[in-house]
């Protein structure tokens, strides 16, 4: 109805925004969080060590696999490949034997777990270039592709020596290869590291899910408003929009000081400890990675804490907005479910269009800068479609808000929300 | 000077449901002014309108002569039916954010909340979180947050609903004083024992609709000296069928009745002294009660 007042937009923010970091869970969430993010950061750095190692091992007792087979030559290189790999994890032994009696027996051998399971290779399995692991222990991944290499190393081999090839080069030419990845200059990608993909996965999953609780935090507040009745004694020296921008401004900014106290912290400890300072420096995150964070999150925010705000408006009570928060939360679940995809194929169509869908956009577009160089032009487009995406929202979230804080009692259908959009 | 209230023919509905209809009223300078009916005939729906939280689908609103402006909202104070405060703000952090809406200073905020806190008893509260406080003291801190910016206009609806007969008796006085210097004043309500104690005017609505509207007492004289009250001995039982009487509340030995318009209460006396011994009979002027009875009763006839 008037124009819209910076100072009363201001008193509202001031006000939320002070409440909001007086909360004990904002206390709670600022500080722990940090804890949480330094294990997951040294929790798979500690894995891989070798001394470490040890702890994730069933018991410490080496998986007992026999492999049966009627070229025992063959299978003895794959053994010593495998030893020679990986030590004594695994316990090999050779059964020169692939009758039916044997096989049974086998079975026999793994009912009362004596074994814990056998690789069958027989002339068949040769041509085929495929063996059969007959185990209980269906989890055990890694085994399955080093015994698969090393089998592989053996056929390769034994084709090699069968060929007439000096035996004493075989080990040699079929030496695995490695591929080193190193950051080119004008990348800021930050994938190029395991731990810099973990920092990178660690933002990912922090903007999904600040955009969640600060989104929720609005619907709340908005709530909480409306159910003690004090929207109408505001909204006789405010406006309804006066009201929502100052209730998404203030949270916003609660949601960024707490974002202000991390960084903090980390240039706290850096200046402090030259450990922590090499440990960051190691993470090999470009600081233009974290300007995209910001900016993707303030982006993020402002269109789900507007569509949020709406349905705090519309509703009396969590409870009553379930079904219509479900549907709010749909595309932040699938981006989810897209963050891993994203992060190991950036570049797949999937990966492009989900990340250029505004919904999607700040978790999933923000990953594929920060692991891998998109066009320019994919940014540019999901900036600009985020952005209108925005300014839709605004309006017709607006439009909610100010007809459903003043709507008491029962629960608004859709057909009812959607009169409110047209008279709003 | 402009009336400083006016409505004009405004009707508003929410969907298919009429909520105002065709309502005109108009409150001067000074006034104390009662919007009266029974629970949804549409009070709040009006008094909404008449602050610019809703717009009316149709007709005039004017405040201070003028259509309703943001500057002439800072002119207004307002203290809805529920009592609205953050619950876990104190008091004083409550007023100060409300006042500062208002157009207030943080400072001029606080200095007037403790002049009203004086006042009003509640020193001791400020520094204290609302959801302690109970639910009479809440309801003056909602007046006082309404009052803090020195409204030329108060709205309440329904202010003395939960108050105890001495906090009503203390919101009575500051309303009257508040007439003194000036202020108009319109509060809602369905009790007409504090409407004709305090109100200069009167708008009663049912369904949506005014059905009287004007001075307390021109209301009360032009709806005439109708009402009888009769204490008496023997058989009562002609009062039901005399053609004089519109309605009555026979007790057994006394009776409350309305006459007919027309009807001659002399007359009536006659008849009852020849039928009964009449111990007393009183012919009186409406109450309001009496009235807001009659004619929300009436639609039904």
């Amino acid at each position: 109805m008037f124009e819209i007042s910076l100072r009363n937009v201001w008193i509202v923010a001031k006000r939320e925004y002070r409440e909001r970091v007086r909360t004990r869970s904002f206390l709670l969430s600022t500080f722990v969080t940090p804890i949480l993010m330094t294990t997951f950061l040294i929790l798979p750095t500690l894995i891989t060590t070798s001394t470490a190692r040890g702890m994730f091992r069933d018991s410490g007792r080496p998986l007992r696999i026999v492999m049966a087979t009627d070229n025992p030559a063959l299978a003895e290189l794959a053994r010593g490949e495998m030893s020679r790999e990986w030590g004594s994890q695994y316990n090999l032994s050779v059964d020169s034997s692939v009758s039916n009696q044997e096989r049974q027996q086998l079975t026999n051998q793994l009912d009362l777990e004596a074994i814990d399971g056998y690789v069958w290779i027989d002339g068949d399995a040769r041509t085929r270039k495929e063996v059969v692991l007959t185990t209980r222990r269906l989890g055990e991944f890694a085994f399955q592709q080093r015994m698969a290499s090393a089998l592989s190393y053996a056929f390769a081999a034994e084709r090699l020596v069968k060929g007439g090839y000096p035996a004493g080069d075989v080990a040699a030419t079929l030496a695995r290869v490695d591929v080193k990845v190193v950051r080119s200059g004008t990348s800021f990608s930050a994938f190029n590291a395991l731990r810099g993909a973990a920092v990178v996965l660690l933002l990912v999953f922090i903007m999904f899910f600040s955009l969640l609780s600060y989104g929720v935090m609005v619907m709340r507040s908005v709530m909480e408003e409306k159910a003690s009745r004090i929207t109408e004694v505001l909204l006789c020296s405010t406006t309804a929009n006066e009201l929502m921008s100052g209730k998404i401004l203030g949270t916003g900014s609660v949601g960024l000081t707490q974002m202000g106290v991390w960084i903090a912290m980390a240039a706290f400890a850096a200046s402090r400890s030259v450990y922590i300072r090499t440990a960051i420096s190691v993470l090999e995150v470009a600081p233009s990675v974290l300007l995209y964070f910001v900016l993707f999150y303030v982006l993020g925010y402002l269109l789900y804490s507007a569509i949020f705000a709406s349905v705090g408006a519309a509703f009396n009570s969590v409870d009553e907005a379930q079904q219509w928060n479900f549907v709010i939360i749909l595309p932040l679940i699938a981006a989810s479910a897209m963050i891993l995809p994203t992060a190991t194929t950036p570049n797949s169509m999937v990966s492009i269009v989900s990340s250029i869908f505004p919904f999607c956009a700040p978790v999933l577009m923000f990953e594929r800068i920060a692991v891998h160089d998109p066009p320019a032009w994919q940014i540019a487009l999901s900036f600009f479609l985020l952005l209108a995406t925005i300014g839709m929202a605004l309006i017709v979230c607006g439009r909610i808000y100010r007809v459903g804080i003043l709507m008491y009692g029962k629960r608004p259908s859709a057909r009812e929300l959607a009169r409110w959009l047209r008279h709003g | 000077m402009p009336p400083t209230v006016e409505l004009e023919r405004i009707r508003k509905s929410y969907g298919g449901y009429v909520a105002v209809d065709d309502l005109s009223l108009s409150i001067s300078p000074g006034q104390i002014f009662g919007l009266l009916g029974p629970n949804g005939a549409g009070k709040t729906s009006t008094i909404r309108m008449m602050i610019g939280i809703t717009e009316p689908d149709a007709g005039v609103v004017r405040i201070f002569g003028a259509p309703i402006s943001r500057a002439a909202l800072m002119r207004v104070g307002y203290l809805p039916e529920e009592r609205g405060l953050y619950r876990r703000m104190t008091v004083r952090a409550n007023l100060e954010f409300l006042g500062q809406l208002a157009g207030l200073s943080i400072a001029t905020s606080d200095q007037r909340m403790e002049a009203w806190a004086e006042r009003l008893e509640i020193v001791d509260w400020l520094e204290r979180r609302v959801e302690e406080l109970s639910k009479g003291m809440q309801q003056k801190i909602q007046f006082i947050a309404a009052l803090l910016h020195e409204p030329e206009l108060i709205v309440m609806d329904e202010p003395f609903a939960g108050l105890d007969p001495v906090n009503s008796m203390q919101l009575k006085d500051v309303l009257l004083s508040l007439k003194t210097i000036g202020k108009s004043i319109l509060f809602s309500t369905h009790r007409m024992d504090q409407v004709e104690k305090l109100c200069d005017s009167i708008c009663l609505i049912d369904r949506g609709r005014a059905v009287l509207t004007g001075g307390l007492s021109d209301i009360k004289s032009s709806y005439g000296r109708r009402f009888v009250q009769i204490d008496y001995d023997g058989d009562g039982a002609f009062l039901a069928d005399n053609p004089m009487v519109e309605s009555l509340n026979d007790y057994g030995n006394h009776a409350e009745l309305q006459l007919k318009p027309g009807a001659d209460s002399q007359a009536l006396l006659r008849d009852a002294t020849a039928a009964l011994r009449v111990r007393r009979f009183q012919v009186m002027e409406p109450s309001l009660e009496q009235i807001f009875i009659d004619r929300v009763t009436r639609r039904d006839v």
